[in-house]
């Protein structure tokens, strides 16, 4: 029995979790009972779930870095087994053989992190290398091989194809992906974060590339046209928004994200059907500076109030400021379009309204970071050259979407945007191989 | 002299040549679209053959081709890269609300707005400056680009017919969305402002494939290869084989009881339904339940109107595709009209919130962390229990934004439109006598949930949409007092003892929902034991079709069948209009009491009342066509539900609002789900059968009909439809042969 033990660790990190995958798991499986009624692939879809979810909990209580890599091994196999489902159709073989030459490629990083860090500390347990001194060079190369193996699972930039050319697998596979097997990236990190505490540029790298990806899903994101792959890179951006969180030494932070993160999506992907009736509504944009300036203050009144529920500091000089200046965008944005269409009389309510949100967020936060509290992975840094280019480059952004104008006469385009429109469509293409072009090749 | 008058004529004949190169050329493009059928978009998918451009050919020539068109798993390699960029360009222009940073120029058109952006698209040109430059030079005129990239492509004239043909068949999908944005589509019907012509998306489609393919001639001699090879026969003997069962099985019934005797004693109240073949098992059981006469109608009432909502200001065409609407009919809310406006903006105010949260850079985050737990707590809700889920979430959605009874305001149809159309709705059912104390007109609609194809379920007469507004209008009109004077002036006669009535038949879940607000009191009890009676037949009809959907009967099934209605995960909510095989045209009681089993439309008929065969032309020409499209969808995307149906809803894609792709992206996905016709991946629910029509009423007067009416002749003609007349003066059955000649049965 202890020699079980002494491969495990059940932890507060565990514990969440196994609460989101299990919960997530459940859902679904209730949720495929009606929606795979008649799929000659149903059974299967149940024995590989029952092993993604099981191989899944093993991943995420190891302590033997052998184990975890044997269950980070499995989970992602699995994962390209139900990706697939009918082998029959060519395009679905081939997001499952891209998805899985990417993971393979991440477990090969994991298991020369795990080789550098036990040759370095004669360990095998997880916690005890991680309690250990470290050379600096294991240190580098084992953060930076775990920080990749991270990138490859959650699918940051430039290890994102395979996510945003998986729609080829069944809505509840999707679901179960987005909410559970994505989120290995931000489960690894944080499991190793006293590791990234000991060197900045660790954190920092980490930092950057999550923002890169962060704001490049995102656009990539907003030009979708279909709602699965919408879906996909928008979580290719919160991926990338998780990474930042990371890098910003607030892990219990990006793990309250890539639990909410995952259940939003979730559901997202299983009520995809629904997506031909939401009529996108008219926002109005631009707003007068008049109605600008007052959803900025209802943001403001929006941020404070999560800074108060989340236990905060309104005013801070280091990174958690990043997630205070979010909810103030969030708040601001949130206020706009309910300014366009009411009198002024309703200010007070809508500033209510955004400090409910502020309130709610705040929470949602705090739960997580509460839970997460005894393993004391929560160490804001000090704000940094990096940090303020980053968080203007996301203000603009979200600033320029709103105050963009539509350009009626296509000789006033500018060519650059034009150039980087077609740029960016084509990035975010699925693989080649995954489109079914001639739809006689799919099959049921 | 002479040499001056030779070259006058020289240049002369030059100039004609040219223009008739000219002109032969726009043929050729109009006629290279004549194989491809219109497909609407999501939000009214009405039923069409997705072979409808072979339907002036014999049935098993069109089976032959359309394999060879449509089905062919093999395509010459780069025939696949050129789809895929033409599937990322049309998917990008064709948005209509998923994309937040859209495609830009979209209003220039298709053609200009594609050819101004390709210019930079470097996986198209790859580095090759001479492509590059060709694409630069191009004309803007989409006849010159064809004209071109035809040249270029080296392709025989007596061939560019055929070559522009599979251009379009080798993506079906998509050029019949172009094909009903060019042809059947009307500003209500189109909420995407962009242009669109025939010639540009050929232009476009040529233009790809002159840059990607340049032996893209080897196209002809493949699809040479395969018409070589394909061969039906065994297929068409098998249709035929189970058509020929299924009929003897039909007439067999037909034949079985003494039809003739109409019964005239006075009905508890008559009410008339859709000719769509879930009416007919809900009208069985009703008539078993008490002195209730029923008869079939196109669901849309007669009434070809578009609706608006007073309060949303949305409007949809609520009449058969084939009809423009006439009259644009606003629905006001009959009590507190400033609360649902109120519930309407609140909704719309909160729609709105979550939209610019969602659709920006950055605020998604936070969004994500802030709704996350209450999503997580809907999807189990509604995964785990998604009845309570549903009852819990509409008493949520009464407070928030209430819904409200609506009436029509009918003072838009002028009142001698409005006598005509009361007095033909009244002779086209048959009813112009013997008016019972209620008659009720019963529309129909589905109700589902995260089901891309709920339209398809709805009413097929109301263009895919609910036929509960149609039904407010003809019963508004027929109860007013001037319009029941001027009926009776031309011989139909309605007491005051008499009140008209609109109702809806909720398909899914076979409640009947009344609109009776203004009924008097004397009809109160009558309407009461109506409902009470309508109950039972729902509880009979749930049981029945409970069956079919391979449930458990039980005490509980009325109760299950709801929950299908509001499950999200629910891919089988009601089995549509699936095992249609049949329309029958006659009196009720033909079939009155007969096993339908479901599979018949019907449409009321009185062959005494219609001397000169205006009313059956007008049932042949239009319900029946309607029907021949519905039969077709659903034969051929159970036929093959990969090349004419849309696949498996497990991994299907909206795009663009308007359709479906299958994963990552593919051709747009036209026709059913396999859901939607099979019980299982490998098992068949719909079986392949053309539609078998009988009508009853003398042989004479149909042939006169169908010798009159082109598209009769070519549906009859070319074995599209089975047309059986049932001969009241003989008693008699007689199948029209192609020829147009009847064989006794």
């Amino acid at each position: 029995m202890s020699a079980i033990e002494s491969l495990l660790v059940f932890d507060r990190l565990s514990l969440v979790m196994v609460s989101l995958v299990g919960f997530v798991g459940l859902c679904i499986s209730f949720y495929a009972a009606r929606y795979l009624k008649g799929d000659r692939k149903q059974r299967v879809f149940y024995i590989n779930l029952c092993f993604l979810i099981t191989s899944v909990f093993i991943l995420v209580i190891a302590d033997n870095i052998w184990l975890f890599l044997t269950a980070w091994t499995i989970s992602s196999y699995v994962l390209t087994r139900l990706m697939v489902h009918k082998k029959e159709w060519p395009a679905a073989v081939e997001s499952s053989k891209l998805a899985l030459k990417n993971f393979l490629l991440g477990i090969t990083f994991l298991a020369a992190a795990f080789l550098v860090l036990s040759v370095d500390t004669g360990e095998t347990s997880i916690q005890k290398i991680l309690s250990s001194e470290l050379k600096y060079s294991s240190l580098i190369t084992g953060g930076l091989l775990i920080i990749l193996t991270s990138m490859t699972q959650s699918a940051i930039w430039p290890f994102h194809r395979w996510l945003t050319s998986s729609l080829n697998s069944p809505t509840p596979v999707s679901a179960m992906m987005h909410a559970g097997l994505i989120n290995g990236g931000g489960f690894l990190l944080a499991r190793f974060a006293p590791l990234y505490f000991q060197e900045s540029v660790l954190l920092n790298s980490i930092f950057v590339i999550g923002i890169i990806t962060a704001l490049t899903g995102t656009l990539w994101k907003l030009m979708q046209s279909d709602v699965k792959r919408m879906l996909a890179n928008s979580t290719m951006g919160q991926m990338g928004f998780m990474f930042a969180q990371c890098g910003l030494g607030l892990f219990p932070a990006a793990v309250a994200h890539l639990c909410w993160h995952g259940l939003f999506k979730a559901y997202l992907f299983l009520s995809s059907g629904s997506a031909a009736k939401v009529k996108r509504l008219d926002l109005d944009y631009p707003p007068s500076l008049k109605n600008f300036s007052l959803a900025f203050v209802c943001g403001l009144a929006g941020a404070y109030i999560f800074c108060l529920s989340s236990g905060k500091n309104f005013v801070a000089a280091d990174t958690t400021v990043f997630l205070v200046a979010l909810a103030l965008i969030a708040g601001t944005q949130m206020a706009l379009p309910l300014l366009s269409n009411s009198s002024v009389k309703f200010l007070p309510l809508i500033a209510a309204l955004t400090m409910l949100m502020g309130l709610v967020y705040g929470l949602s936060i705090k739960l997580v970071t509460y839970t997460l509290l005894p393993m004391n992975i929560s160490k804001p840094l000090e704000l940094n050259a990096l940090h303020t280019v980053a968080l203007s480059f996301l203000t603009v952004a979200w600033l320029a979407i709103v105050f963009r104008r539509t350009i009626e006469n296509p000789k006033n385009y500018p060519e650059w945007i034009l150039k980087f429109y077609v740029r960016m469509l084509n990035a975010s293409q699925p693989h080649p191989k995954t489109v079914t072009a001639n739809r006689n090749k799919y099959k049921v | 002299m002479m040499i001056v008058i030779d070259k006058a004529i020289e240049v002369k004949t030059e100039k004609t040549l040219s223009e008739k190169v000219v002109t032969d050329q726009n043929k050729i493009i109009e006629n290279s679209w004549n194989k491809t059928g219109p497909f609407w978009p999501l939000r009214n998918l009405a039923a069409v053959n997705p072979i409808s451009g072979f339907e002036d050919q014999p049935f098993e020539e069109a089976l032959k081709n359309a394999q060879a068109y449509f089905q062919q798993e093999h395509f010459p390699e780069f025939m696949e890269t050129v789809n895929r960029h033409t599937i990322k360009w049309l998917q990008a222009f064709f948005d209509e609300g998923q994309s937040t940073i859209s495609m830009p120029m979209r209003n220039m058109g298709l053609l200009k707005s594609c050819q101004l952006l390709m210019r930079f698209d470097t996986s198209l040109c790859s580095g090759d400056k001479g492509k590059s430059e060709w694409l630069n030079s191009l004309s803007e005129d989409p006849k010159e680009i064809i004209s071109e990239c035809l040249n270029n492509l080296k392709i025989p004239l007596e061939k560019h017919e055929e070559f522009l043909t599979l251009m379009l068949t080798t993506l079906p999908g998509w050029a019949a969305y172009i094909k009903y944005r060019t042809d059947w589509a009307d500003e209500k019907d189109n909420s995407n402002p962009n242009s669109v012509s025939k010639e540009g998306y050929m232009a476009l489609r040529l233009m790809l494939t002159c840059l990607l393919w340049s032996d893209a001639a080897e196209l002809l001699s493949w699809h040479e290869q395969i018409l070589e090879k394909t061969d039906v026969k065994e297929l068409y003997c098998l249709i035929k084989k189970n058509e020929s069962s299924f009929r003897k099985n039909l007439f067999e019934k037909l034949d079985d009881e003494s039809k003739f005797s109409v019964e005239a004693s006075e009905a508890d109240a008559q009410l008339a339904f859709c000719i769509d073949v879930r009416s007919e098992p809900f009208r069985k059981s009703l008539e078993a339940q008490g002195k209730y006469e029923t008869l079939g109608f196109a669901g849309f009432f007669g009434v070809p109107v578009s609706i608006e909502d007073e309060v949303s200001g949305s409007s949809h065409s609520s009449c058969p595709v084939l009809l423009k609407p006439a009259h644009k009919i606003v629905e006001k809310p009959i009590k507190n009209r400033e609360l649902a406006k109120k519930g309407f903006n609140r909704s719309q105010n909160f729609k709105r919130l979550y939209q610019s949260v969602k659709y920006n850079f950055t605020t998604p985050f936070s969004l994500v962390e802030t709704v996350g737990l209450w999503s997580g707590l809907m999807m189990g809700l509604r995964s785990i229990a998604p009845q309570k889920t549903a009852v819990i979430g509409a008493k949520l959605k009464s407070v928030c934004n209430p819904s409200y009874d609506v009436s029509p305001k009918i003072d838009s149809i002028p009142f001698e439109q409005q006598v005509s159309y009361g007095a033909n709705a009244l002779k086209l059912m048959g009813l112009t006598r013997n008016f019972s104390r209620l008659v009720v007109f019963c529309g129909h609609g589905s109700s589902t949930k995260n089901n891309a194809y709920e339209t398809a379920l709805d009413c097929g007469a109301c263009g895919g949409r609910h036929g509960a507004p149609n039904a407010r209008i003809l019963s508004s009109i027929l109860n007013r007092v001037e319009v029941r004077k001027a009926l009776e002036e031309q011989g139909i006669c309605i007491t005051q003892k008499t009140w008209f009535l609109a109702a809806e038949h909720n398909t899914t879940t076979d409640e009947v929902v009344f609109y009776d607000h203004d009924v008097p009191d004397s009809f109160e009890e009558k309407l009461n034991k109506l409902k009470k009676d309508l109950s039972v037949v729902r509880t009979e009809n749930c049981k029945w079709r409970s069956g079919t959907m391979g449930m458990k009967t039980s005490q509980k099934t009325e109760q299950k069948i709801q929950t299908r209605s509001q499950d999200w995960a629910q891919v089988r909510p009601e089995w549509g209009l699936a095992g249609n095989a049949a329309f029958i045209i006659g009196a009720r009681s033909l079939t009155k009491g007969v096993d339908l089993a479901g599979r018949s439309f019907l449409h009321s008929y009185d062959w005494q009342d219609d001397k000169n065969g205006s009313l059956l032309t007008t049932i042949l020409t239009a319900p029946m066509v309607v029907t021949q499209w519905i039969n077709a969808q659903y034969f051929f995307s159970t036929l093959n539900n990969t090349s004419y149906g849309s696949g498996s809803k497990v991994t299907q894609n909206i795009t663009g609002k308007v359709g479906v792709m299958q994963g990552n992206a593919s051709d747009l996905m036209h026709g059913l789900p396999l859901q939607s016709v099979n019980k299982s991946d490998t098992e068949n629910y719909h079986e392949c059968l053309r539609l078998s029509v009988v009508v009853h009423a003398p042989k004479s007067r149909i042939l006169k009909i169908v010798k009159e009416q082109e598209i009769l002749q070519k549906l009859f003609g070319n074995g599209w439809v089975h047309l059986t007349c049932l001969d009241p003066e003989t008693a008699k059955f007689y199948d029209l042969d192609r020829d147009l000649s009847w064989q006794e049965k």
